[in-house]
């Protein structure tokens, strides 16, 4: 019992990460029809902002703050520079895109900074755990699952109660027809990069806390499962891409949890036939993306 | 009529050039299909810094011998496996004489059999498994501390705490994850110790929780774990293990001779690793460091620049050795026979031991963020499992 | 006083000439009719007046300014919008939100948007009623008059509305196009795109006809009917 509870807080730490990254991606598909394999850098980018502002002395949480901003303020530029001049091109131009960006800072990060990890000092505190019970549940964990919640609930607030959060969900649906309401139609991209930045860099800090060191290839593995996520919860569906998550958390730790030895080696395989068998059910995911009667 | 045979004889005089390559050039050229991009960049990218700085202070004195210099012809094979091959059969075609393979083993072995039909040696500066020059052939020669080398060591160590129940966290992605700590729990079998079990991972999951969970489970607990994770495996996976309150000691491989490991701080504490060296006092590897620093203004972030270094002084000891000759086959039987050879990290022995290196193997231990020499082992060769 | 006025426009999608030179203008306070079958490319003229079609030719202006490169929100922001054609409501969106959208436009509208919204409501008890529901589940009349309502949100002085008969019940149809008479009396100025031609021509000052992409008849609403061509452009004969 007490294995399958510990497994069960294993599985909602996880997927908690996959759905902010999720999210990440979900966010500026749902209103520009894009896949940003680009995403995982922004991750890379928070893991060098706090290698740096470390490096320069800042305090930690000032670091951390720097990192997310960075991560923020490049999903825009990104979104400025590479995305704007091929909005109106074919989804293939777009994500076409999306890789060369992701290619360029690879390059960028490897020749300007370095190939070799940079180490980032995770301090002392965030290495203890919480003994609830019989349960022990591993400090960086216990923030992930908080820190997920808290960033539902603040991009839930904000979708639901400002307008331009309103606008955003409105984009999501029909992107014309929310710019015939007058709605400034970059304004509305901008926020989705901004958002899913910032989630990358929350998503990155989290990412961060595990491994205590950056890398030029950092994002590459987390965007792969951000995408998988994604796609199964359904394309461009916010709670699509939460839902599938977690999902994707605990299908993940159910296999390593309870797969027997002779068969683990295949649990990736398994995990990838699972999502097929599930997309073959709902072929346009969990949840899949609402839009207007046309 | 004439004038064809003067093209004749332009172009037979052009094939034997090209044939005798640096014979007639008074340069030694080494080439390089190195990853500078893509996955293999923290490897490759610290070995030719190694490499320049050995070529640098070879060229200065003159050349080997103080008559022949060096060329180093670099190609980024972009770390894949299907371009190493590309690059090394333009890195022939450019006439050179050794070759340098990535630090994989993989495309290592890709580019190695390009330079075996060309009957030009290759060394790989730091793929370690042990495997590589018998799956090649007589050209291909490992330059790296080999795996099963290693993995003696680690258990020979093991047995000497006391250890009786050894746990081992492998990763069937890459060789080196996999059959490292596999040499370790046959010597540590053969020595007396049981193995507890094997837990599998997945490079990258970085999410240990499942794994560590299961570990917490185990009865009775193992009183060794043993890993040839490296980042960002390893940092995940240790962090998880403390702090789900496991106290075992741990056991690493040079992977994880990285600064991120040692600003892991309390987490870390304890953590014995093998590497190919320990810099202590007055060692070559500390002359090397400081040689390192004055050439690059920066610190060496890692041993690879070291047994980057390294290829060159086998590379120098097997010209002197052949008298200055630089054919292929004339290379390959010096570099075959060298023994002992000062290098960077100690010396170099490859007579006997089939084109795989006998080196010293380093232990360190982890004590407040910094490496502390332990001892450096040289396994007794009975005890090394045979390669697979 | 001419509030658009539309010359020789020419919209294009890829090889697809969908509108060939095509002049129009439209005055303040007028009801004007847009006719023609169906692909006469009256939606794209629509489209092509708020920068939603790509333009491939001719000129537009509003109220005397070009617009012809002015984006969608910039026109919107002039004064002009269009209902779409098929409702278009948001419909993940309650009825309260597709309404505060549609006061997006500035932040003086948005600061009136709640009294607005309560307009809104009166003229449309319906809506009133369902404030909270999800567009998604409104009725096809209920979802023409949110299109229309969010559409006033951003109080327009011209209008232009895409079939908004289409597909709905016909006592249903006779309220919107009571709605869109009554429209003339609070100063909007209305384009109407139907294929409804009695109930258009009742409701319309003026109109045009236009077929394969050209204007091909263009009078009083007495006149069209009158002559008696009507039916030849709706067979496409014209």
């Amino acid at each position: 019992m007490d294995f399958l509870v510990q497994q069960f807080v294993n599985a909602l730490a996880l997927g908690g990460t996959y759905a902010l990254l999720g999210l990440g991606l979900a966010v500026v598909f749902s209103v520009l029809g894009l896949i940003n394999f680009a995403h995982g850098e922004l991750m890379t980018l928070t893991g060098y902002g706090i290698f740096y502002a470390l490096f320069l002395g800042l305090p930690f949480p000032v670091a951390l703050l720097i990192g997310v901003t960075l991560a923020t303020v490049s999903a825009m530029l990104m979104e400025r520079i590479a995305f704007r001049p091929v909005r109106n091109s074919s989804p293939t131009t777009m994500l076409l895109t999306s890789f060369a960006v992701s290619t360029i800072l690879h390059i960028l990060f490897q020749n300007l900074i370095s190939a070799r990890p940079k180490a980032i000092p995770i301090p002392d505190a965030l290495a203890g755990a919480v003994t609830i019970g019989t349960l022990q549940i591993g400090a960086i964990q216990l923030i992930s699952i908080v820190v997920t919640a808290l960033s539902l609930l603040g991009l839930t607030l904000f979708l639901k109660r400002s307008m331009l959060g309103i606008a955003m969900r409105a984009a999501a649906e029909d992107f014309n027809v929310t710019r015939l309401m007058g709605v400034n139609a970059n304004m509305v991209i901008s926020t989705a990069f901004a958002i899913s930045g910032l989630l990358a860099g929350v998503a990155g800090i989290l990412w961060l806390f595990q491994r205590g060191s950056v890398d030029p290839l950092m994002g590459f593995l987390p965007v792969l499962k951000a995408f998988i996520a994604v796609v199964l919860g359904g394309l461009g569906s916010l709670s699509g891409a939460v839902v599938g998550g977690f999902l994707l958390g605990f299908i993940e730790i159910a296999l390593r949890a309870y797969l027997p030895d002779d068969a683990l080696a295949y649990r990736d395989a398994i995990s990838l036939t699972l999502v097929i068998a599930v997309l073959f059910f709902y072929p346009q995911g969990l949840v899949p993306r609402r839009e207007s009667v046309r | 009529m004439s004038r064809f045979l003067k093209i004749g004889v332009s172009l037979a005089a052009l094939a034997i050039s090209t044939a005798t390559g640096a014979l007639a050039d008074d340069v030694l050229k080494i080439g390089f299909a190195g990853g500078f991009t893509g996955y293999l960049a923290p490897y490759d990218q610290p070995t030719l810094q190694g490499i320049e700085l050995a070529v640098d202070e070879i060229n200065n004195a003159g050349g080997i011998d103080g008559k022949l210099k060096i060329e180093v012809i670099t190609r980024d094979m972009r770390s894949e496996i299907a371009q190493s091959a590309v690059m090394a059969q333009e890195l022939i075609d450019q006439g050179i004489n050794v070759m340098l393979a990535p630090c994989d083993v993989d495309p290592a072995v890709a580019a190695g059999q390009i330079a075996q039909g060309a009957g030009i040696p290759t060394i790989a500066p730091c793929a370690s498994t042990p495997t590589l020059p018998g799956i090649v052939g007589d050209y291909m020669f490992a330059n790296y501390t080999a795996d099963n080398l290693q993995g003696t060591a680690l258990a020979d160590f093991a047995i000497q705490q006391g250890y009786k129940n050894a746990l081992i966290l492998i990763s069937k992605d890459t060789p080196y994850t996999e059959k490292l700590p596999g040499y370790f729990a046959k010597v540590f079998e053969a020595k007396g110790g049981k193995l507890a079990d094997a837990v599998e991972f997945k490079m990258g999951q970085q999410d240990f929780s499942a794994e560590v969970t299961k570990i917490k489970q185990l009865n009775p607990a193992p009183d060794v774990i043993m890993t040839a994770a490296y980042e960002p495996d390893f940092p995940a996976f240790i962090k998880q293990l403390r702090s789900a309150g496991i106290a075992t000691p741990v056991l690493g491989s040079d992977g994880i001779d990285s600064p991120t490991t040692l600003a892991l701080g309390e987490i870390a504490e304890g953590v014995v690793f093998a590497n190919a060296g320990f810099p202590s006092a007055g060692s070559p590897l500390a002359k090397f460091n400081d040689a390192f620093k004055a050439h690059f203004g920066q610190e060496s972030s890692t041993v690879y620049t070291a047994t980057g270094y390294d290829v060159i002084k086998i590379v120098e000891a097997a010209v002197k050795a052949t008298g200055g000759k630089t054919d292929g086959a004339s290379l390959r039987e010096a570099i075959d026979n060298l023994e002992n050879v000062p290098v960077a990290t100690g010396t170099i022995t490859y007579k006997g031991m089939n084109r795989v290196p006998l080196r010293v193997v380093a232990l360190n231990r982890i004590v407040g963020g910094q490496k502390t020499h332990v001892a450096d082992v040289t396994p007794n060769g009975a005890d090394v499992p045979p390669a697979e | 006083m001419t509030l658009l006025a539309i010359k020789d426009l020419v919209v294009r999608y890829g090889a697809i000439q969908a509108v060939r030179g095509v002049s129009l203008s439209v005055g303040k306070g007028e009801i004007i009719a847009l006719l023609g079958a169906n692909g006469a490319g009256k939606s794209s003229v629509l489209n092509a007046c708020m920068g939603l079609a790509p333009k491939a030719g001719g000129s537009i202006a509003f109220d005397g300014v070009p617009i012809e490169r002015e984006t969608t929100e910039a026109i919107v922001r002039r004064g002009m919008t269009l209902t779409p054609e098929g409702r278009r409501v948001f419909a993940a969106l309650s009825v309260l939100e597709n309404l505060e959208i549609g006061a997006a436009a500035s932040a003086e509208l948005r600061r009136r948007g709640r009294e607005n919204r309560e307009a809104m409501f009166e003229l449309f008890p319906r809506l009133a009623e369902r404030r909270q529901q999800l567009a998604g589940t409104l009725s096809g009349g209920e979802q023409q008059m949110l299109a229309i309502a969010r559409s006033l949100m951003s109080q327009p002085t011209l209008l232009l509305l895409d079939e908004p008969s289409l597909g709905l019940a016909p006592n249903i149809v006779d309220q919107i196009f009571d709605l869109i008479a009554s429209l003339k009396t609070r100063g909007i100025t209305v384009l109407l795109v139907e294929q409804n031609v009695e109930l258009s021509l009742d409701i319309a000052d003026r109109a045009y006809v236009l077929a394969g992409g050209d204007v091909v008849m263009a009078g009083s609403a007495q006149e069209l009917r009158a002559s008696g061509g009507l039916e030849r452009a709706y067979l496409g004969a014209a």
